[in-house]
């Protein structure tokens, strides 16, 4: 028989041999590995659900160009500041957000005033597509635009009497537009008011082609404070200015940064007890089989092939642990996240490597005692039982 | 004349303050089977321990085989133990998890490589060929000391040591055991060194030594 094999005969007649302590050391370590399981899985799932939340509210950085200001007056009379529109440009902001290498979504926004029935109307061109992904709240009454179509807040809507399927002509100072509705948007917001046309329309009706009022990025709450990465956009983006919108991204990034530190805490706590478990386990096993230890020396065992015997038995259960303590933790975890955020959890298969790993860990570090007085073993005094 | 397989000269063991065996030069002639008798704290299993490498001396030469074992490391004894040596002990020390064939293949996997055919093998030559998968709570005393010997020739030492090997057998297990080692010495023509309180069990050396609180007080050839 091969050496290895031999080797796992053994140590598995030995592990089947001391059923009741090898079934204890395995609870511990599926235990121990269930835990940091179970909390690794819920605090990725709290963390995705965490980035959902704050998706809900939209972008929370925002781009805008610093206003140019001058003082108006004449000889000794001074009327205060005014300050003229101000754009950015779209290809900037877009180098920018590649050269800081910020992960971000973002959309770019123009603003401005066209033509309506022999009065000004604010509207607003954006690209579609972006505004669906980081506003999802916008309902829309008929569809979403196509080329050509626009859609219209449900107060201006209701003001204008205007409804789905009208063609509204629009007169900005570089042409006028012909542009059929396709539906109302009801935020309960701003945007009630506002008309919505695509963002390379509006810029050549106004004759700002290239040209945006305002840049809001959807930054993830994940690595880093909200604050630290508008500072590490701010540089690429010399005439803007980037500024935090949402307190709840901040909010939630100390909640995270909490949350974490609680399961760091409370994994440590397991761990150390389970280890110390297992080193008193893995003692009294040693001290019981020190007769075995002394015969497998007096028969020419080395003190580094005796070692290799109990550490694979260690190992074997630490592998052993790591699956069962995978299964188990998946299962916790599932319980923890509907319980308290309503929702499943993922099932994470490469967990199944931090669960064996963290088992394995404990196992043998468990063992380092026992293994060390092992090692010294006197075969002549164990063989007589001292 | 057969050369000398053990060598000692002016050998000696004490722990702490208590000596266990007194500057001794014995030598033992490659084929002979020698008995070593005396009372408990003689100095008997202390001298088996030393021959046997499971030990080191406090002073005094120690060679086996030519090998000066006061040079060995603690794994270059272990080596040689595996190499060299084959032990019988009078408690068996047998693995209780472990079936007989099992047992002996324990010896062959810290020698080379586990082979359960010889193991069967050398369990046959013991008598033991209808017990090979019995662990030893299901065998009688004298079957686990025959499991015992079996496991001590399997990787062919050539020093073979008994520490009372039939101390704890009745007479008639005793003698068959007695007999086993005899068939099986004339086969192997290893040596033997057998510590035994039994007068009748020494008489089966060719030469019985006598020790007295570590001395070596008498020797005798045992007659033909």
């Amino acid at each position: 028989m091969h050496k290895r094999l031999w080797l796992i005969h053994l140590v598995v007649r030995a592990l089947a041999h001391r059923r009741g302590r090898t079934l204890l050391l395995l609870a511990v370590l599926a235990m121990a590995s269930s835990l940091a399981t179970a909390l690794g899985v819920v605090s990725l799932s709290m963390k995705k659900r965490v980035a959902e939340e704050v998706r809900k509210y939209g972008a929370n950085l925002v781009v805008i160009p610093e206003t140019a200001k001058m003082n108006v007056g004449s000889g000794g009379l001074n009327f205060g500041e005014i300050s003229e529109p101000v754009y950015l440009e779209q290809r900037k902001v877009e180098e920018a957000l590649a050269g800081s290498g910020l992960k971000a979504d973002y959309s770019f926004h123009l603003q401005g005033a066209l033509r309506f029935r022999k009065g000004d109307l604010m509207v607003e061109g954006v690209d579609f597509a972006q505004v669906r992904r980081l506003f999802p709240w916008w309902q829309i009454k008929g569809a979403w635009p196509a080329a050509g179509e626009t859609v219209v807040g449900s107060d201006l809507a209701a003001r204008y009497g205007l409804k789905t399927g009208d063609t509204m002509e629009l007169a900005g100072p570089a042409q006028t537009v012909h542009l059929r509705i396709s539906g109302t948007v009801a935020t309960g917001g701003e945007e009630d008011n506002l008309l919505f046309l695509a963002l390379p329309e509006l810029q050549r009706t106004l004759g700002l082609d290239g040209r945006i009022s305002v840049a809001r990025l959807l930054v993830s709450a994940e690595g880093g404070s909200l604050t630290k990465k508008a500072a590490a956009l701010q540089p690429h983006l010399p005439g803007a200015k980037v500024s935090e919108v949402r307190q709840i991204a901040r909010t939630s990034e100390g909640l995270l940064a909490k949350v974490k530190l609680l399961m760091v805490l409370v994994t440590a706590v397991v761990l150390i007890s389970a280890g110390s478990s297992v080193t008193g386990t893995m003692s009294t096993t040693v001290l019981e089989r020190s007769k075995e230890i002394g015969l497998m020396k007096a028969m020419g065992g080395t003190r580094w092939e005796v070692l290799l015997i109990f550490s694979a038995e260690a190992a074997l259960l630490g592998v052993l642990g790591g699956v069962v303590g995978y299964l188990l933790g998946s299962a916790i975890a599932q319980f923890i996240t509907k319980t308290v955020f309503a929702a499943s959890s993922e099932i994470i298969p490469w967990f199944v490597g931090v669960s064996v790993g963290v088992s394995l860990f404990l196992a043998l570090l468990g063992s380092l005692g026992p293994m060390i007085s092992l090692f010294k073993l006197d075969p002549v005094r164990s063989l007589r039982g001292e | 004349m057969a050369a000398n397989i053990v060598e000692t000269g002016g050998l000696t063991r004490s722990y702490g303050d208590i000596c266990a065996l007194k500057p001794l030069d014995l030598r033992v002639p490659e084929g002979e089977w020698l008995s070593v008798m005396g009372h408990s704290g003689s100095g008997k299993s202390t001298l088996l321990n030393l021959l046997g490498g499971l030990d080191r001396p406090s002073g005094g030469s120690l060679r086996i085989g030519g090998e000066d074992l006061l040079l060995l490391s603690e794994d270059g004894l272990a080596r040689f133990r595996r190499e060299f040596v084959g032990i019988i002990f009078q408690q068996h020390h047998l693995v209780p998890y472990l079936t007989a064939v099992e047992n002996v293949m324990l010896a062959q996997y810290f020698h080379s490589v586990p082979d359960e055919a010889e193991a069967r093998s050398a369990l046959e030559r013991v008598g033991l060929g209808h017990r090979l998968n019995n662990r030893p709570g299901e065998l009688s005393g004298g079957e686990q000391q025959r499991v015992c010997i079996a496991r001590a020739i399997i990787n062919s030492p050539k020093l073979l040591l008994g520490d009372e090997p039939t101390g704890n057998l009745d007479h008639q297990s005793t003698m068959m055991v007695m007999e086993l080692l005899k068939e099986l010495r004339a086969e192997d023509n290893f040596t033997v060194v057998m510590v035994t309180h039994n007068q009748e069990v020494a008489t089966w050396g060719d030469r019985t030594i006598y020790l007295d609180d570590g001395v070596l007080v008498r020797e005798e050839r045992t007659e033909s």
